[in-house]
């Protein structure tokens, strides 16, 4: 540091030394590097100080000015005090947090060392939660530390005039990079940045970070290319804590369901659990279960009324916020959330964490871990409560992970067009831009450093014409190019954007609210649309009476019991991640071997003995394939323990090659542990082994082929669709004229595959789900495992526990080498019953 | 995988209707094709819109009224509603292609339904030469009409409610097809137009149901579960 510093530093020294701190080593190497001009990533676990280290570098950086200032001046004049917010400094630091409950812990934990260090400045957030009013004065005047979420973040960039009110904009810090990093959101910012970076020459970037494995590429990916410009480096932060991981063991485990994802028979452990600690934060893995646990554990102790709560992305703000400070205040016994509660927010209170269901993952369960002892050098507990039995191997593989050291990956996305289609427009809104100038701006990010001049023309078209290869569209015209480049013009275009720049993620949703009174929260549309009125849901730990749909909203009453329906939110079934399915795989290899170590394997024996009994245990070098015969049909069990998503790749791909051999139908589901693939009549699967059905030749036209023959590129489409403008949440009391241009994305997809195959976001819907949803290189690598691999074939007369949560999965895909009237003349129609 | 087209006689109301795979019944007796909620232009409206849905929808369903003209020797087509889709799917190649059209088919009779759709898009141009009604038409023994409500006039055939059904079977098996249903008091078409989606309907026991698969039109066995 340099020597005119000292007394800056001091006063940041003296502010830790109030608090009972001192400064870490690692938060005075990001200071040091951040007034050298560098950017970078600093990655620790949370609640180890990673916020302080990004924050008091600008904090040095203006004391450092002021005083130059002040020395110029003549010593006797005194900055006046500060009367009025616009007196404020300009905007210096934007704070990107990907998570809107997140931004107002974050606000405070800034606002406290800023009152001390840098009294002049103001602090505030922006989310899709703050009020318009609050809106309207940061729009005018925007405040020197600016906390935002990536979608806030494109809609300022929507605004013209926004150049203008960056001028100062010296660092964009950006928060849980590991969470944005593998999402369209984090490719949001990525193009943010390099606006941001055009301009404001010489800005700097930081990311906060948990431990992934490919942290250089979090840090490439964030910076772009920038990394070449100027200097870059990785900080790493203090020691992760000590992480201990024990698991709830079920007393009588043969009585134990096998599968079942919702069971609530832990109730009794987990009550104790909770009495244990003063303070207890319960993780499930779905909204919907969340909703499940409050209501189970309400019904256990009704006394608890008004003590434990419920916390989920869906849940409206004010609720969600008054769970919060519940949570730090230590009012609150218990709060059963999901991820929403995963990051950085520091409730020192929590002192027991519960993990409802395999954690899938091992940075998650460390996540998770650390919401407990939530201070440097604290030990974190947390307490697995398996679902099923079989989840007791998966917490024994996510300790051994942990032991280990096997933290996963993220891995960035590249070249989304429908997220690149959407900026475009944005930019378009905010000013105008020219093409040639934006392709080489967004060829700066990491996400489209391989953007092709195709693509690139492609875009172009689709946001001036529409897109279609052969022909333009008159009477279409979203961005027109005019004086001050292409711009946007009209203003119904202009709305639904800036209405659409906030759904990047999940399905469109709902508001849901009383008939008379306030808002709840919001559900996703698909759920809505099933209901009908006078059916029973619950949601927000309120048993409700769905009355209507109108305006665009759920108009619900308050019901009399709890008896209906959980809502089931989409894409909350997380898949089992490589590492921990790795671990697994060991595991089961040892008990293949007869070696049960430890108390969760020893309490899930009797079952892998059953297991071992009807069929087989598989080793680390085989792979299982089980034959059963039922009511439904042949099934065929596969064991590759891969992950769900893998599974889902394998299924279609193995069902369109026997499918190639015989004409046949068959339904497949997947999870984590393998696929099971349902035909009427027996499958000719010793055919199909010796004609290479694990073959890496022609691997990717099968795989694609499979695709096809599946619903799973339609279904990708959802969110294309969504991101790209194509369909739009619709305004509240719009009226019949809106309604008239609402159509599914599923009808979208079906007319451009048949009047416009050429429409590069159908080609993305293929891509996505290639790459990353069905991770074709992990599927091409486990292919080449299999193939290596000992099958074992066994024909087991009743259903072994492996493969029984996969008989009774509801939730199918189809692949079939018959006609829709060859299938159809075996189906039939179910009637509902009479309602009686 | 390519199946010859099959088309289902089915009798309704004591007269027979053939049921066809293009999404349209004809009246043997009256040498009548009843089509329901073409909604022409709706990919236009869009595109006014600003939304871009590729060109062709239109010329597509064109194209199919214009075999199953020829396919059943036509002499009258009578639409139950919904013809065009909205006011701003007006455009100039929608009403192009629908008098290109009328002009191959001019000794065609044309007759129209109202259905809530045509009432804020407008009726159809008159050059088309079309007979537009305010009214449902009766033909005994239907009642021909855009909304399925029953009547003491007669059997009403309808659209509007673009039906389909979700048929399953062994093996897991499930699939969500466009149908005709035919109730007690009234049978319902499903939509010509391309670019519409499916509203499952919810038969009861006693009503007949013919799914639309690929190119056949199969009766469907309904179970009471």
């Amino acid at each position: 540091m340099t020597g005119s510093l000292t007394s800056e530093l001091e006063s940041v020294e003296a502010w830790f030394a109030a608090r009972g701190w001192t400064p870490f080593a690692f938060q005075r190497e990001v200071w040091d590097a951040y007034l050298a001009g560098e950017s970078g990533l600093i990655h620790a676990a949370t609640g180890t100080g990673k916020t302080l280290a990004a924050w008091v570098g600008p904090m040095l950086e203006w004391m450092r000015c002021e005083s130059l200032l002040k020395n110029e001046r003549s010593s006797t004049l005194r900055p006046r005090p500060r009367l009025r917010r616009s007196d404020a400094p300009a905007l210096r630091v934007l704070w990107i947090t990907p998570l809107r409950a997140l931004a107002a812990d974050t606000r405070a934990a800034l606002a406290d060392a800023q009152a001390a260090l840098a009294p002049t400045w103001t602090v505030e957030s922006r989310t899709s939660d703050t009020p318009a009013a609050a809106r309207a004065r940061q729009s005018k005047h925007l405040p020197t530390a600016f906390i935002t979420t990536p979608e806030s973040l494109s809609l300022m960039l929507s605004r013209p005039g926004a150049p203008d009110a960056l001028r100062e904009l010296r660092v964009v810090v950006v928060d849980e990079w590991h969470e944005l990093m593998g999402t369209k959101r984090g490719v949001q910012v990525e193009l943010a940045l390099a606006r941001l970076r055009r301009t404001c020459p010489g800005l700097r970037t930081w990311a906060l970070s948990a431990t992934i494995g490919n942290l250089e590429e979090a840090r490439d990916t964030l910076l772009g290319a920038s990394r070449s410009s100027a200097p870059s480096r990785i900080v790493r932060g203090v020691e992760p804590k000590t992480v201990i991981v024990d698991a709830a063991i079920p007393p009588i485990v043969e009585r134990f369901p096998w599968a079942g994802h919702l069971g609530t028979q832990m109730l009794p452990q987990v009550v104790a659990a909770i009495e244990e600690g003063t303070s207890a934060i319960v993780f499930t893995n779905t909204r919907s279960q969340t909703e499940i646990w409050y209501q189970a554990l309400l019904s256990a102790r009704p006394e608890w009324a008004g003590v434990i709560a419920l916390h989920h992305g869906s849940i409206d703000r004010r609720r969600r916020e008054w769970v919060e400070q519940g949570l730090r205040d230590g009012r609150l016994r218990c709060v059963v959330a999901t991820s929403s509660l995963d990051l950085g927010v520091d409730f020192s209170p929590v002192d027991r964490v519960l993990q409802i269901g395999s954690p899938k993952g091992v940075a998650r369960l460390l996540q998770r871990a650390g919401r407990s002892g939530h201070r440097p050098g604290a030990t974190s507990r947390v307490t697995c409560v398996p679902t099923n039995a079989l989840e007791l191997i998966e917490i024994a593989a996510a300790r051994d992970g942990i032991n280990a050291g096997s933290v996963e990956s993220r891995y960035p996305v590249t070249r989304p067009l429908d997220v690149l289609v959407q900026h475009v427009v944005t930019i378009a809104l905010g000013g105008g831009f020219e093409p040639d100038a934006l392709a080489s701006e967004v060829r700066e990010t990491h996400a489209y450093a391989g953007l092709r001049d195709d693509e690139w023309a492609w875009v172009m078209r689709f946001v001036t014409s529409g897109g279609e290869s052969l022909r333009a569209y008159p009477e279409y015209a979203k961005v027109v190019p005019s004086e001050e480049g292409y711009v946007v013009e009209n203003a119904m275009v202009a709305r639904r954007h800036r209405m659409a720049i906030g759904t990047i993620v999940g399905d469109a949703h709902i508001e849901v609210r009383y008939l008379r009174g306030p808002k709840l929260g919001s559900v996703e549309e698909s759920f809505v649309a099933r209901l009908k009125a006078g059916d029973r849901f619950v949601f927000a730990g309120t048993p409700l009476e769905f009355v209507r749909i109108r305006d665009m909203q759920a108009w619900v009453r308050r019901a009399k019991n709890a008896q209906g329906a959980i809502p089931r939110w989409m894409g909350s079934r997380l898949p089992m991640s490589g590492e921990l399915s790795a671990a697994l795989r060991a595991r089961l290899g040892e008990a293949a071997a007869g070696v049960f170590r430890g108390a969760e394997l020893e309490a899930v024996k009797p079952i892998l003995d059953v297991q071992a009994k009807w069929s087989r245990i598989p080793s680390v070098d085989e792979l299982l394939i089980e034959r059963v015969k039922s009511r439904e049909g042949n099934h065929l069990f596969f064991f590759p323990f891969e992950g769900r998503l893998v599974h889902e790749g394998l299924a279609a791909l193995f069902a369109y090659r026997i499918a190639r051999l015989a004409k046949t139908t068959f339904t497949m589901a997947s999870n984590d542990w393998g696929f099971e693939l349902l035909s009427v009549d027996a499958a000719p699967l010793d055919q199909a082994l010796a004609s290479g059905l694990f073959d890496a030749n022609d691997l990717l036209r099968d795989i694609t082929a499979s695709l096809n023959a599946t619903e799973m590129a339609r279904r990708q489409f959802r969110e294309i669709a969504r991101v790209a403008g194509l369909v739009f949440p619709g305004y509240p009391r719009s009226g019949k004229s809106a309604r008239q241009l609402q159509a599914s994305s599923g009808l979208f997809f079906d007319v451009f595959q048949r009047y416009d195959p050429q429409n590069l976001l159908l080609s993305q819907a293929e891509r996505e789900v290639l790459e990353r949803q069905l991770e074709s290189s992990r599927l091409g690598r486990t292919l080449a495992r299999l193939a290596r691999a000992k099958v074992v074939i066994t024909s087991p007369k009743r259903t072994p526990p492996l493969a029984f949560p996969l008989l009774v999965d509801r939730t199918r895909e189809r692949v079939s080498s018959e006609s829709v009237g060859e299938r159809i003349r075996r189906m039939q129609l179910v009637l509902e019953r009479a309602a009686g | 995988m390519s199946e010859s087209a099959v088309s289902l006689d089915a009798e309704i109301a004591g007269e027979m209707l053939t049921l066809l795979p293009e999404r349209a019944a004809y009246w043997q007796r009256k040498r009548t094709l009843l089509v329901a909620d073409p909604h022409w232009g709706k990919a236009a409206s869009f595109r006014a819109g600003v939304i871009p849905v590729p060109r062709g929808t239109t010329t597509g369903g064109l194209d199919r009224l214009a075999a199953i003209v020829s396919a059943t020797g036509a002499t009258r087509i009578i639409f139950l509603g919904d013809f065009l889709h909205a006011r701003e799917g007006r455009a100039l190649e929608t009403a192009r292609a629908l008098a290109t059209w009328r002009q191959a088919h001019a000794a065609l009779e044309l007759v129209l339904v109202p259905g809530n759709h045509d009432r804020r898009a407008g009726l159809p141009d008159s050059s088309l030469g079309m007979t537009c009604l305010d009214a449902p038409m009766l033909e005994h023994p239907f009642v021909l009409a855009h909304h399925p409500v029953s009547s003491v006039l007669g059997y009403t055939l309808a659209g509007h409610l673009h039906p389909g059904v979700s048929l399953t079977g062994r093996g897991r098996l499930r699939e969500r097809l466009p149908c005709f249903w035919f109730g007690r008091d009234y049978g319902v078409l499903p939509a010509f137009g391309e670019f519409t989606g499916l509203a499952d309907v919810s038969p009861e026991a006693g009503d007949r149901v013919m799914a639309i698969a690929g190119s056949q039109v199969l009766e469907v066995t309904l179970s009471v579960r």
